[in-house]
């Protein structure tokens, strides 16, 4: 409480400015600065200044570069693996905040924002994993594992007898998204590491039971480097697993296939039905910015944590809330009651996993990547595709 | 003889007679006054960055504390299988890509200069190609290539080709990127071989028709001669340009270097390596050095062969 009185004495001594970097293309940028707007008015001394800097590989190479340069920006958007190498300099929103307002936010997306046992970063734009299918072919999407193999060998048809396929059951891009596999780890009960990071478990049985899997739905999938929606328009795939970021594009699609697509839960794996959460966190810095500026940057990423704002930012730009209280609020209940396909993803979210910490995930998701691809192509078998990630991930430990 | 050997050394460091007049030095500062302006901006954004390049291979690089690495990046890529492959298919693609889309622009080049009907319309749309942006031409070959409703299976179906998924097979990706390249490429070296053709003068075809030379001899012993300048021009140009090939692959495969890194090319790798998700700009810088020394001597090389070949009217 002292701390927050701190930063609101702190603001209130005069305006101050302090610059967001963003990664949120035009769609967002109108509700981004409405959110911006409204912590203005309540905080009339802060002016924030939105700053678009991108794609999100042009927003790390400019945080990085200026950090280099030793003039970041006051907050911005980053994801788990760009904290890790600069960890120190930034500024802990955690300890600024309420007891209350920490454990409001989920319980997954804390874990994924906690550095060195402190809450360092707050999330932001959430996405998650979940089924897009095709209603007219799949009348009821598949809840199990099992039920989403049979599914994608029955929907696999080669309709002209040329020896092609012409409609493939699912779809994956592995190199572009490995995260289908880690979803299958998670389910499996399986993980890359060990809890203390000093060993490889990714090929223990649990892991190779998730890579068997991939490799058996394989020969009814759709392999691609493509986006899922451009095979999904085409009527290529039936179903496929992406992340809910992507219903927009995905729902186009389909309705310029002619056909009406909607959203399940992914499909229950042999330990659990967990679904990867994905997108980034706000990170405050600590670097060539004043007190007064590190204070406002606090109040504003918690400001985006209410209830009221995070819903605002989920049911205008497609992500999903943030916070235990934001599921619970009227206005989301009202949202997800007349858009029945948040049902599946919201269920989602409060037992999501997130990516780990690891300061070398960025190598690891390649290495995992490239073993995915190679299995999902038939090049390696789902033991040698494991054993050779294995390999490659240790050397990442040392 | 030790004293002789010392003289003539001083001698080798003695000024120069010139350098004792004043009107010398008057006009050697005005020549440097003169590239000043072009030698700032070049040192800017050409000569540091090349340099720290260089340092920045022997550095492990993060944002905050880079460490001094020795050799050590240089000793990962060379023992990457990835970086070898790289390699292989940047060899790969230069040695198809260059040579064809040369005797194709040389082709071109020769129809052009033919009086034709619509002439100023065909050297129009053989350029077209070569200006629209890359990423824009890249994506409509994308549709070009799908493998279920892309206009070459088409084509190809009618000679009774199965189809082939171009950018989801590991053994057509690169191939479809070269294709591609060509087809960019044809048009922009046509046109500058065109003005080669253009400026040869007529008194040289009219000697060797009198000599009683066939159209085939002309062409040999005269055309290709005197358009040596623009055919080396545009094949140093296009061997530099098709060792950093990048943008082609990075639209053509979404991101992806293709099917199992079928099209990753080193200029790929360095992308990978220093921005994709991982920051090894150490390693990026190194690759960068290492793919800097191969274009260097092949440059080199290229430049002996010109002194040799390339004749000048």
């Amino acid at each position: 409480m002292v701390v927050f009185l701190f930063g609101l004495v702190a603001v209130a001594e005069g305006p101050v400015t302090i610059s967001f970097w963003h990664a949120m293309s035009s769609g967002h940028q109108p509700n981004l600065q409405k959110l911006a707007d409204d912590f203005m008015a309540e905080y009339p001394d802060v002016i924030v200044e939105l700053s678009y800097q991108g794609g999100y590989g042009d927003l790390q190479q400019k945080i990085n570069a200026a950090v280099v340069a030793g003039n970041p920006p006051t907050i911005a958007q980053v994801y788990e693996n760009w904290v890790t190498p600069i960890v120190d300099i930034l500024y802990p929103v955690g300890p600024y905040m309420t007891e209350e307002e920490r454990g409001d936010i989920i319980d997954g997306l804390v874990r994924s924002n906690t550095y060195n046992g402190v809450l360092t970063t707050v999330p932001f734009n959430k996405s998650i994993m979940v089924l897009y299918y095709r209603k007219d072919l799949v009348p009821i999407p598949p809840t199990d594992w099992q039920e989403y193999l049979d599914m994608s060998k029955d929907l696999t048809v080669d309709s002209d007898g040329d020896g092609t396929i012409d409609q493939f059951g699912t779809g994956f891009r592995p190199a572009a998204n490995p995260e289908l596999f880690l979803n299958f780890l998670e389910e499996a009960g399986g993980s890359i590491l060990s809890e203390d990071w000093s060993k490889v478990t990714i090929n223990n049985s649990k892991g190779l039971q998730a890579m068997e899997y991939a490799a058996s739905l394989a020969p009814y999938s759709l392999i691609t480097s493509e986006y899922m929606s451009n095979a999904f328009q085409a009527n290529q795939v039936c179903m496929f697993i992406d992340t809910s970021a992507g219903y927009y594009y995905n729902n186009q699609a389909a309705e310029a296939a002619g056909c009406e697509m909607d959203v399940a839960r992914v499909p229950m794996g042999p330990v659990n039905q967990k679904s990867m959460i994905q997108g980034t966190n706000l990170a405050v810095f600590d670097m060539n910015q004043t007190q007064a500026q590190k204070d406002a940057g606090v109040l504003l990423a918690r400001f985006l944590l209410r209830a009221e704002n995070t819903v605002y930012w989920a049911e205008k730009g497609g992500y999903q809330p943030v916070t235990k209280s934001a599921y619970e609020s009227e206005e989301w209940e009202n949202w997800v009651a007349t858009h029945e396909y948040q049902q599946a993803m919201s269920a989602q979210m409060l037992d999501g996993f997130s990516q780990i910490l690891h300061p070398n995930y960025g190598d690891i998701r390649y290495v995992i990547a490239t073993a995915f691809e190679e299995v999902m192509l038939a090049e390696a078998t789902a033991l040698e595709g494991l054993a050779s990630a294995a390999l490659e991930i240790e050397d990442l430990l040392e | 003889m030790i004293k002789e050997q010392i003289l003539r050394f001083g001698r080798r460091f003695s000024c120069p007679q010139e350098w004792k007049s004043r009107s010398y030095w008057r006009e050697t500062g005005t020549a440097y006054l003169y590239i000043l302006p072009a030698f700032a901006i070049l040192s800017v954004f050409v000569f540091y960055p090349f340099f720290s390049a260089f340092r920045l291979s022997t550095y492990k690089w993060t944002p905050l504390a880079s460490t001094f690495n020795g050799w050590r990046n240089y000793q990962y890529i060379f023992q990457d299988k990835y970086f070898w492959r790289a390699l292989w298919r940047t060899f790969y693609y230069v040695g198809i890509n260059v040579p064809i889309t040369l005797f194709l622009a040389l082709l071109v080049a020769s129809l052009l200069n033919k009086k034709l009907r619509f002439l100023a319309f065909a050297r129009t749309s053989y350029f077209l190609a070569y200006i629209t942006p890359v990423v824009a031409v890249t994506m409509v070959w994308q549709w070009l290539y799908n493998w279920q409703y892309g206009l070459l299976n088409y084509f190809l179906g009618w000679f009774g080709v199965s189809l082939t998924n171009w950018l989801g097979d590991k053994r057509f990706a690169l191939p479809a990127v070269i294709i591609m390249s060509i087809w960019r490429f044809v048009g922009y070296e046509a046109i500058i071989l065109l003005a080669g053709l253009q400026g040869i003068d007529k008194m040289y075809y009219e000697a060797a028709r009198i000599d009683g030379a066939s159209g085939f001899q002309i062409w040999k012993k005269v055309t290709i001669p005197l358009l040596t300048p623009q055919i080396f021009f545009v094949f140093v140009i296009s061997l530099i340009g098709s060792f950093k090939v990048f943008t082609e692959i990075y639209v053509l495969f979404n991101g992806t270097p293709g099917p199992l890194k079928s099209a990753e090319t080193l200029v790929y790798y360095i992308m990978r390596q220093g921005f994709f998700g991982t920051q090894h700009l150490g390693r990026a810088a190194a690759a960068s050095v290492v793919l800097f020394g191969i274009i260097f001597v092949f440059t080199l090389f290229q430049l002996q062969i010109t002194q040799k070949r390339v004749h000048y009217q």
